[in-house]
């Protein structure tokens, strides 16, 4: 990857607000020759500040990759990512390590948690691990919106799925990343659950000026967004904003899923 | 970076994850028992025996006795009672006394010898109430004249005899009777460490013991207000040459380095085995680690995904490791004083007489422990916490990424240190670098490494020697079996792994058979073709046989030919050497001993048979002269009268009176052998001999063959006390194939829910878990003795000839270690299996 062809700083996206994070020209192959995979295949996105953004495809389509690869937890073939003002490929390790502990949020479709830790410290960690203490009040705030105060000494294996993945979203925002990657955070749950989870993410958008970024396969979650990514075989195939989810369903339909 | 972050979560690792912990802490543990048990013994034992001699010659201020020449074997020459009055001559001196320690043993009422249990048999000389020697009147009082004995209350209480009873006894001039005046004790003890102790007074004991008028040393306690040093310049001012004085403290140092010697090789040979057992508990801890790592794959990279960075994660399991090595060193400190308890009790079942010690832990031991087991736990973990630290984040969502990470070049890697290991040890047992320390070092560090290295390579082998083992097990249990068969083979590095520490075991264990086995085919090869006698006498009371009783064997005249085997210690060209003193012309019809040129019989005064090695050595050759100086500083010339190959006699050997001319010391014989008269078969043969043995107990007579027979024992006892000692490092590897399974189990949850589901049975599930377990435990066995023969063929060829010339293996033993190894998988399953089939289905298919 040659990070010297790019432009000096990020892109702006062009509108009035700023990105929080994007890809420019971003490949990732898995495999040689014939048995090459394209997972991303020359994807350029940007997620602007303050926004949801809903990411939408058949499967396998690359969409984890490329949550993956803008989070810095994975490297791209060629192409660059970024967050706020850096590109992720000019990051050593340790400096990738404290944009993760800082800058970025993480919700997975499962095993969030660090079992052998409560509730309470699994929210904390990021900061934990920083050996800050976060701000308190603020943590507060979300354990709070997010109805755990009861239940902040119980492991991860004494919580319900719900509950686990509310953690999970706790602990995102308890550091007030710049920005927050959510992998069908709520694939797992039942719909009233998942409608639960996905209200309170959408608050925080609205409330506290969050940015979001989740990959999901439900076009009622999708709705919850601002704004739709459609990607298929590994390219940006089109955009929404301000969803339905009849829209959504129609656009889909457009592509044949 | 916050220490604080990874503490909490190493603390909360260790109390969630209990069994594995637990576990870990039970391997750390055994070796720590093990290595602080071995110091605490022999911490113990020394004290004991510092005690036993300081108490033993409280009262010596001083002692006068023949110098030696230097450090050697031979007895000490004797000194003339004589010069007792000239000491107390000396201004300052309040008593001088003659001291004499020989044999003298009981005889009981039936006419056998009274033997102690595993102590020696004494005849001491005693000058009664302000004797000088430590010795406390239990009851009556000193005895006087020829008609009285003392005896110590030990023997006195298990033999039922009292003050006022006649009793016989034997001393190196015969058979005498006597009246016991008292009981006697050492201190406030009853026994004398474990000797059983006749005592006479001065006069009668030189008569009885036929010392004439020289005694071992002459003891002298100064006056009240007199200066020892004082009094010991005076004393050195009058000395006849080759005489000198020494202070009562010295001779208790000296008595107890000897024993001590004893003490600290003994303890030596115990840290050995203790170092074995620490070494095999490292490999189960790291592949406890190893296993855990992979099993929190998820969540290690979820640490990192969430902002932690690769050092953190690493801190975090060593901080796991040095909490439960630090509270795991704790519990072995207490693991190891009953360690020592158990050791002092099973040394004593096996009839080794220690006295039962109070308990010394010195600050060494806690400094060892500490080292032995934080050390091995932290250096267990080093590996595992390295690959911990690469996971990366992306393998929270995508755990397969993650384990080629935790993938490395094994084969390389392990053939290289496999190579260095063998190297090494090869190096060092043959051309031993630097002397022993050399020898050790490299040797035994070679071979730590070399186990290593085939414990990493030995996964390659893994899959197709498993299928081989299991194939049977396939065709006796079907389905289960089969299950058992695949789940071994799917994982090779992780059979190999738990497997290494019972290779390393079973290695140790077929190479001391290997070795003990050549040691015994050499052995009866020697007895065979060198040694023609027909008996062997030997001696039982610890202190050589009188030469009575090779005198009277010599006059039996069924026999042709009787030699006693003498021994003293001289200097030859600057090196000390061991002779031995013979009679040559029955040598001769005794022994073959390969001879090169000159001859053996008409041996004269003054000339001497070498091997052809010293021969080559010193470029000697028959009728050449050298130099000799002996211990006791006399100094003269030997001639070569012959030059002989075979060295189960020693190298050096000279005539009886040629020993005699220059050595004053009582004459005491190793052993004696004897042939039978050419007419005379060997039923009359032995009746006459025992017949002639009869008044010497302590002589213990055996026919050649029985003499091959209880050596041939000794050898077999030896095998049997190594692998005893083994035991530990053993059962701790059993512990890890259990654990190794048990978290295998717990891996393969879903998988064992689902067989369940689709109509396992529990006894199939265990049975499947059971088999698996011994097919792991076969591998490590059938490994180790691939491994352990090859060992203990390099050690038996790196030996001298004269002790191994031949090598032997005994089929029987790797028998025995198979059908040990399908135990141990037993054993090591009766957990996992258990675990594995009651567990709950519905759970167990929920499981993510
Ligand atoms: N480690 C890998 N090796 C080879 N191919 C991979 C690897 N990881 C992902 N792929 C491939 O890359 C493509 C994109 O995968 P990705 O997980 O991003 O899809 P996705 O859109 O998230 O699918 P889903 O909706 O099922 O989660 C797929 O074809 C997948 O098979
Ligand atoms: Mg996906």
């Amino acid at each position: 990857m040659n990070v010297t062809t790019h432009p000096a700083g990020p892109p702006t996206a062009g509108g009035d607000s700023v990105p929080a994070a994007g890809a420019i020209d971003a490949c990732k192959y898995y495999g040689v020759g014939d048995a090459q995979v394209r997972a991303l295949d020359g994807v350029t996105v940007a997620f602007e500040t303050g926004r949801f953004t809903a990411i939408m495809g058949p499967s396998g389509s690359g969409k984890s990759t490329l949550l993956h690869c803008l989070a810095g937890l994975d490297t791209l073939t060629s192409g660059a990512t970024y967050i706020g003002g850096t590109y992720l490929a000019s990051l050593s390790d340790r400096e990738l390590t404290e944009l993760r502990r800082t800058d970025v949020g993480f919700v997975f479709q499962a095993f969030n948690l660090i079992p052998t830790l409560t509730a309470d410290e699994n929210i904390r960690l990021p900061m934990m691990l920083g050996g800050e203490t976060g701000d308190l009040a603020w943590i507060d705030h979300v354990i709070g919106t997010v109805g755990l105060a009861d239940r902040l000494k119980h492991r991860p294996s004494e919580l319900s799925g719900g509950q686990q993945q509310r953690v999970a979203v706790a602990r995102a925002l308890a550091s007030q990343p710049k920005i927050i990657f959510a992998d069908e955070p709520t694939g797992n749950l039942d719909s009233t659950t998942g409608t639960e989870i996905l209200t309170f993410m959408g608050d925080a958008v609205r409330e506290f000026g969050q940015t979001i970024v989740m990959v999901t396969h439900d076009p009622v979650a999708a709705a919850n967004a601002d704004r739709v990514v459609f990607v298929g075989d590994g390219k940006i195939v089109g955009e929404m904003s301000d969803p339905t989810p009849d829209s959504i369903l129609d656009h889909l339909k457009q592509y044949g899923v | 970076m916050s220490s604080g972050s990874t503490v909490l979560l190493a603390r909360k690792s260790i109390r969630s994850r209990l069994g594995r912990t637990i576990a870990i802490a039970v391997a750390v543990m055994a070796g720590v028992s093990f290595v602080v048990g071995s110091f605490v013994l022999a911490d113990s034992l020394r004290a004991v025996f510092d005690d036993l001699f300081a108490e033993l010659s409280e009262d010596v201020d001083l002692e006068v006795r023949t110098a030696q020449e230097f450090d050697g074997d031979s007895a000490r020459e004797p000194i003339d009672v004589g010069l007792a009055d000239e000491l107390r001559a000396v201004d300052g001196v309040a008593v001088v006394e003659p001291t004499l320690t020989r044999y003298a043993q009981l005889v009981d009422a039936d006419g056998e010898a009274v033997t102690p249990q595993g102590g020696p048999t004494l005849g001491v000389s005693w000058a009664g109430d302000n004797g000088l020697q430590g010795v406390t009147i239990k009851e009556g009082a000193p005895p006087q004249g020829p008609g009285e004995l003392a005896i110590d209350k030990a023997t006195a209480k298990r033999e039922k005899l009292a003050v006022g009873d006649t009793v016989t006894y034997l001393t190196d001039t015969g058979s005498h009777q006597g009246t016991i005046s008292a009981l006697i004790g050492l201190g406030s003890g009853d026994s004398f460490g474990g000797a059983a102790l006749v005592a006479l007074d001065v006069d009668t004991a030189l008569d009885r013991f036929g010392a004439g008028t020289k005694a071992d040393a002459l003891d002298i306690a100064v006056a009240d207000g007199a200066d020892v040093v004082t009094v010991q310049r005076a004393i050195e001012a009058m000395l006849p040459a080759r005489t000198e004085v020494i202070t009562g403290e010295q001779l208790a140092a000296e008595q107890a380095d000897d024993v001590n010697q004893f003490v600290d090789q003994f303890g030596i040979g115990l840290l050995v085995f203790a170092f074995i057992t620490a070494f095999v508990s490292a490999f189960i801890i790291n592949n406890v680690f190893q296993i855990t790592i992979g099993q929190r794959l998820r969540e290690l990279a979820l640490l990192r995904a969430v902002g932690a960075s690769g050092r953190q994660v690493r801190r975090m399991i060593t901080v796991e490791a040095l909490i439960l090595g630090i509270i795991a060193t704790l519990l072995g400190i207490l693991g190891g004083v009953l360690v020592a308890r158990l050791l002092v009790a099973g040394f004593n079942a096996a009839g080794a007489g220690f006295p039962s010690p109070q308990t010394i832990i010195a600050a060494r031991t806690y400094v060892m422990a500490a080292i032995v087991g934080i050390g091995i736990t932290m250096l267990s973990v080093v590996v595992p916490a390295r690959r911990a630290s690469q996971i990366p984040p992306v393998a929270a969502m995508r755990p397969e990424l993650g384990f080629t990470a935790l993938r490395t070049k094994r084969l390389v890697i392990g053939t290289i240190i496999t190579t260095i290991g063998a190297m090494l040890f090869v190096i060092g047992l043959f051309l031993r670098p630097g002397g022993t320390l050399g020898l050790i070092v490299l040797a035994g560090g070679g071979g730590l490494v070399l186990f290593v290295g085939v414990a990493s390579v030995s996964s390659t082998i893994a899959t197709p020697v498993t299928r081989a083992i299991g194939w049977p097990v396939e065709q006796l249990f079907r389905t289960p079996g089969a299950l058992a068969r695949q789940n071994v083979a799917r994982s090779p590095r992780r059979t190999s792994s738990s497997a290494a520490a019972l290779m390393i075991g079973v290695a140790l264990v077929s190479a001391a058979a290997v070795f003990a086995s050549s040691l015994r085919a050499t052995f009866v090869d020697t007895l065979e073709n060198a040694v023609t006698a027909d008996y062997i006498v030997t001696d039982d009371s610890f202190q050589g046989l009188s030469p009575i009783v090779a005198e009277t064997l010599a006059a039996v005249p069924e026999l042709q030919a009787v030699t006693p085997v003498r021994g003293i210690a001289a200097q030859v060209d600057g090196d000390t050497k061991a002779f031995g003193a013979i009679n040559a012309d029955a040598f001769e019809k005794l022994v073959n001993p390969d001879l090169r040129s000159g001859r053996i019989a008409g041996l004269g005064l003054g000339e001497a048979l070498i091997g052809v090695d010293p021969a080559k050595d010193l470029d000697l050759t028959v009728g050449d002269s050298f130099d000799v100086t002996y211990q006791n500083g006399v100094s003269g010339q030997l001639t070569v009268a012959g030059i002989y190959g075979d060295a189960t006699f020693g190298n050096w050997l000279i005539g009886l009176d040629t020993l005699e001319s220059v050595s004053d010391a009582p004459a005491r014989d190793f052993f004696i052998i004897g042939k039978l008269a050419d007419d005379v078969d060997a039923q009359r043969g032995d009746v006459a001999v025992n017949a002639a043995m009869e008044p010497f107990p302590q002589a213990n007579v055996q026919t050649n063959a029985e003499f091959r027979t209880s050596q041939e024992a000794q050898i077999n006892q030896l095998l049997i006390i190594i692998s005893m000692l083994l035991f530990f490092a053993i059962a701790i590897a059993v512990l890890g194939i259990s654990i190794t399974l048990a978290l295998g189990v717990f891996e393969r949850t879903r998988e064992i829910g689902l067989l369940r589901a689709v109509g396992m049975s529990r006894r199939q599930t265990r049975r499947s878990v059971r088999w698996e377990a011994v097919i792991v435990s076969m591998f490590g066995a059938v490994v180790g003795v691939v491994l352990g023969t090859f060992l203990g063929v390099v050690l038996s060829l790196a030996v001298p000839d004269d002790v191994i010339s031949k090598l032997a293996f005994s089929p029987l033993i790797i028998v025995l270690i198979l059908i040990g190894a399908v135990v141990a998988g037993l054993i090591a399953a009766v957990y996992p299996s258990l675990k594995a089939s009651n567990m709950d289905v519905l759970e167990a298919i929920a499981t993510e």
